[in-house]
């Protein structure tokens, strides 16, 4: 019982908070903006890299068995501030050439191709990030400036965890609920309308990737302050899969529904397999998580396509305002404070097809440009 | 000079692989509209196909049909099963690549569960070296080589000379017009899956005979090369494929001799986005098959 609360729970915690950290950041970008980021997994990698090597200090000395790039010895929490914008900096480099508007399938592939091509140098150059074998050592913050012992430091680091999900809950909901949110929505239901009332799909698209990253950078940079090693076995592009199937499970576009989804796939799912008799190689037990989270995805999308808890039909209207003025020119951080007083946003409560497109069904947007067949 | 010979020679090499799965994928692509992720890991069943046949004391030239066979079967098992179901769904384009994807995670780790984690060498011999001035070549690399020539000039000639191919170009622009003439489209449709899955295996047998390993993550990560040859040539374009994995091939090996062999990958991918930047859809859409 002491060894549980000491250590599993803790640790259980905390995997929990990261998760939910990567489902909203998904989730923002997937669930409210349809960019599909296959290669979320390499910006959480990001923050967890540069946060591990500017707390370990220059790579000499102790340090001289690992070779990195980038390190310091920065107080806490800079690390954690690095990490975020570590992550939303590669986002804003992949983001440039990858969110143009080009079809939306080969986007999805142009970011898987990003996520592989990323792991495969990392691995390969040592001079990055001591390759294949990773960093390891990286200092527990404020553990010796505290005088924890590291089972109760852990339940810092859980408080920590916890809080910093709260904050960014009620960041990612204020966020979809200002006429920022409501663009992005629009743009994801209807792209060239919301277009043709002066919103510029490319650039909101690469705000809302830009943000998302800067949230994974941080999610990396708390996990890898609590387990202290980092390496490319843990972000190879299955990774992001887990991620989306949470998402699709707890039901796009509701961030309340990413609670349930991180609850249900990566929580529950992949620490059930622990209190299984272990059978078999070592590994097999994994090679048969990822065969049914690929099964569990396909089930989803045909069975409840829009999850345990689908998106909320959210309407915004003022009375009076008979003309719709999406926030164009406040700029991002009058948007952020603009909650409440919200534009109406009629324009984009209609049909498309027969089906409201505010509220959107399984098809997630992409009513058929013109370039974009049916699959035969 | 003589560096910079030798890696051309190597990416003529490194280009026949590419190609030999960029057409398979892009006549795919071409015709169902499907961007099957799932391309890589149908590549990995087919190099340990080869794998069994070598240990099996099967000659690896046979290997190489049964590997492609192989692909072929699995290919048209996705496409008529899970592909049909999610497109009768009506599931978004989108949708569909994350429904590819996740069977290629199943696939992948199904293979890797059977196979152990672990890699597997190949042993046969690579038969006696030619040298060409700088460069030097052994049999079975020529013979990849001619391999790629050869499946090009006869998916060229059915595309352009049988009835098949004509039906095939005709689908690939207008279905539902190709329908209404009389075209049986169900059947077209099985055709290029087994086609194109045939590619896809050979693709993955070759890249083993030239690697001489295999491991479950061998066609996931040679992915991306065959994605960035297929989306550059152009979608349906077996010619553009051919030019732009030897374009991308040439590059990698370049990259590679010049002392960043971590970067080589990173180099011909830097090709393909500043293709799709300059032209969104990809070089030369459906140009051959709309001849």
């Amino acid at each position: 019982m002491g060894s549980l609360f000491a250590y599993y729970i803790p640790t259980l915690v905390v995997y929990f908070g990261i998760d939910l950290l990567s489902a909203w950041s998904l989730n923002l970008q997937y669930g409210y903006a349809g960019v599909i980021n296959f290669s979320f997994i390499i910006f959480q990698a990001a923050g967890a890299y540069v946060a591990a090597a500017v707390s370990l200090g220059p790579d000499t000395g102790l340090n001289s068995y690992q070779t990195y790039i980038f390190g310091a010895r920065l107080p806490w929490p800079l690390p954690l501030i690095a990490a975020a914008a570590a992550g939303a900096a590669l986002s804003a480099l992949i983001g440039l050439f990858a969110l143009r508007r080009i079809r939306r399938d080969y986007q999805a592939a142009v970011m898987l191709i990003v996520s592989l091509i990323a792991l495969q140098v990392v691995s390969a150059d040592v001079h990055l990030f001591n390759g294949s074998n990773g960093l390891t050592g990286v200092p527990h913050p404020m553990m010796t400036a505290l005088n924890l012992s590291l089972s109760s430091w852990e339940w810092v680091w859980v408080v920590l965890v916890l809080a910093i999900c709260v904050v960014v809950y009620v960041l990612v909901e204020r966020l979809c609920r200002s006429s920022w949110g409501r663009a992005l929505r629009a743009m994801r239901d209807q792209e060239d309308a919301a277009a043709s009332i002066g919103l510029n799909p490319t650039v909101l698209r690469l705000e809302v990737f830009v943000i998302g990253g800067a949230i994974a950078g941080l999610s990396g940079g708390l996990l890898v302050e609590f387990i202290s090693a980092w390496s490319p076995g843990a972000w190879g592009y299955a990774e992001t899969f887990v991620i989306f199937t949470a998402l699709l499970i707890g039901g796009v576009g509701n961030n309340r529904g990413m609670i349930v989804g991180t609850l249900l796939v990566p929580i529950l799912f992949l620490e059930l397999p622990s209190y299984l008799p272990s059978f078999g190689y070592p590994g097999l037990v994994d090679d048969f998580e990822w065969i049914i989270i690929g099964l569990l995805w396909m089930l989803g999308l045909l069975i409840r396509p829009r999850g345990v808890l689908p998106e909320r039909r959210f309407i915004a209207s003022r009375e009076g305002a008979g003309v719709m003025t999406v926030g164009t020119r406040k700029g991002f951080f009058g948007r952020l404070l603009s909650v409440g007083s919200g534009e109406p946003a009629r324009l984009f409560h209609r049909s498309a097809g027969g089906v409201p497109t505010v509220a959107s069904p399984a098809g997630i947007g992409d009513e058929a440009r013109p370039e974009e067949a049916e699959v035969r | 000079m003589n560096v910079f010979l030798q890696s051309i020679g190597f990416g003529v090499i490194t280009a026949s692989i590419i190609a030999i799965g960029a057409m398979g994928f892009s006549l795919q692509f071409g015709l169902t509209n499907v961007l099957n992720l799932s391309f890589g890991s149908i590549m990995t069943l087919a190099g340990f196909v080869a794998y069994l046949c070598e240990t099996a004391g099967i000659n690896i030239w046979l290997g190489l049909v049964l590997g492609g066979l192989s692909g072929a079967v699995a290919t048209i098992l996705i496409g008529k099963s899970v592909f049909k179901i999610f497109a009768r769904r009506g599931a978004k384009l989108f949708e569909m690549v994350m429904v590819t994807l996740s069977l290629a995670l199943i696939i992948e780790y199904s293979i890797d569960a059977v196979s152990q984690d672990q890699i597997y060498q190949l042993t046969f011999p690579q038969g006696s070296s030619f040298t060409f001035g700088p460069i030097t070549v052994t049999a079975s690399q020529l013979a990849i080589i001619g391999i790629g020539i050869a499946i090009f000039a006869a998916l060229e000639a059915m595309l352009k000379l049988t009835r098949l191919g004509k039906a095939l170009r005709a689908m690939a622009v207008d279905p539902s017009l190709a329908r209404s003439c009389g075209i049986p489209t169900d059947r077209i449709v099985n055709a290029t899956w087994l086609v194109s899955g045939f590619l896809c295996g050979v693709a993955g047998v070759v890249f083993v005979i030239n690697s001489l390993s295999v491991d479950s993550y061998t066609g996931t990560l040679f992915l991306p090369s065959v994605l960035a040859a297929a989306i550059l040539g152009g979608v349906g374009s077996p010619g553009g494929a051919l030019v732009a994995s030897l374009v991308l091939g040439i590059v990698t090996e370049l990259t590679a001799a010049l002392g960043g062999s971590a970067y080589s990958t990173v180099a011909a991918f830097g090709v393909l986005v500043v293709v799709l930047l300059s032209k969104p859809s990809g070089v030369a859409r459906k140009v051959e098959l709309t001849v």
